[in-house]
């Protein structure tokens, strides 16, 4: 079971839910991808397996219709009950006794509430960036002689989180030395997405680096 | 005439009426198509004949999926199943040994259907 603070959160929800309305026997959660957030303590993994399995099939053939909203299954015993919330699916076995207005109650009011208050109250973690490796291509000419050049996509995926323009890097060598210094996307076609930075030659002068040398590049704490 | 071919005679009365109930509900507003299967015969009608694997594999996934479903939760059989996509659904139900399901628009009312089927 996932063990995420949304995840517990949810699980203690659905524990309570469960003692409140005694005609829900089973409750799962799962993600748009369909895999499985979150469930009840007393079903089994067996069957939690099982239930999941399913209900992947079941999404993804469901597509030949669109994407997968709802879905009920009425049985002799009770219904199997799917709803989509915000971009997670709840799954509600019931029994046959139990109140309609309750289940919808559960499925499109304190549900969806709590997921909420859970998104509202869980911190953003911080998104911590592993460095890259890349190859030291030098720069010569009328560039910029204080930033250096990074694929376009490197440069994007460190600057999600972060609308600031004049995205900032630290390059580490393989001695030790390191500098801070701004980047930008890469304007030769040639090097591009081939995992290279281009770095001015004054500044590869500096941190003693030549050409084809490897460095560690990281967005700037 | 023996029990058995008494028998006999009146399931394939009952699917004859589903099968003709089958035939008017298909020129209903709002229904894509229909298919039932039986363990030696189906029959497909669908508006669209380009679709026809991709809602025979979600019909097929829809009966055997709910059953491992049901049969996981200790539920019983499924009796009807209801799947609902933003704009389509499908309904489908046992009926006389015979899988069948219904494609429809969202604005159609299933519970009628069901009803009328059943």
């Amino acid at each position: 079971m996932n063990r995420d603070p949304h995840a517990i959160a949810l699980n203690n929800a659905i524990a309570e839910i469960n003692k409140a309305y005694p005609d829900i026997k089973n409750s799962f959660i799962f993600t748009k991808n369909g895999t499985l957030l979150t469930g009840d303590q007393t079903t089994d993994q067996k069957t939690v397996n099982n239930i999941q399995e399913s209900f992947e099939n079941l999404k993804e053939t469901a597509t030949a219709i669109g994407n997968l909203e709802s879905f009920t299954i009425t049985t002799k015993n009770g219904k199997l009950t799917l709803s989509t919330i915000q971009d997670m699916h709840l799954l509600l076995a019931t029994n046959k006794n139990a109140d309609k207005n309750h289940i919808h109650s559960i499925t499109h009011v304190i549900i969806p509430t709590i997921l909420k208050t859970i998104e509202t109250l869980t911190p953003t973690q911080p998104q911590i960036t592993p460095p890259k490796q890349l190859i030291v291509d030098t720069l010569t000419g009328f560039f910029d002689r204080d930033s250096v050049q990074i694929d376009t996509e490197t440069l994007l995926d460190w600057n999600k989180n972060n609308n600031d323009p004049n995205a900032q890097v630290k390059i580490e060598t393989s001695s030790g030395k390191s500098t801070l210094c701004e980047a930008k996307e890469i304007s030769d076609h040639r090097v591009k997405g081939k995992n290279m930075i281009r770095i001015p030659q004054k500044l590869c002068k500096t941190l003693e680096i030549n050409k084809g040398d490897t460095v560690k590049v990281e967005p700037a704490p | 005439m023996t029990e058995e071919n008494i028998e006999t005679e009146e399931t394939e009365n009952k699917l004859e009426e589903l099968q003709q109930k089958l035939q008017e509900l298909k020129d209903q507003e709002g229904i894509i198509g229909y298919i039932l299967r039986g363990t030696k015969t189906a029959s497909i009608d669908l508006k669209d004949p380009k679709r026809i694997i991709d809602y025979a594999m979600l019909s097929s996934a829809a009966f055997e999926e709910s059953h491992n479903m049901a049969e996981a939760l200790q539920m019983g059989e499924p009796q009807k199943i209801l799947i609902e996509s933003e704009e389509t659904k499908l309904l489908a139900m046992n009926i006389n040994n015979h899988r069948l399901s219904i494609f429809m628009e969202k604005t159609v009312n299933h519970n009628k259907l069901y009803k009328n089927l059943k």
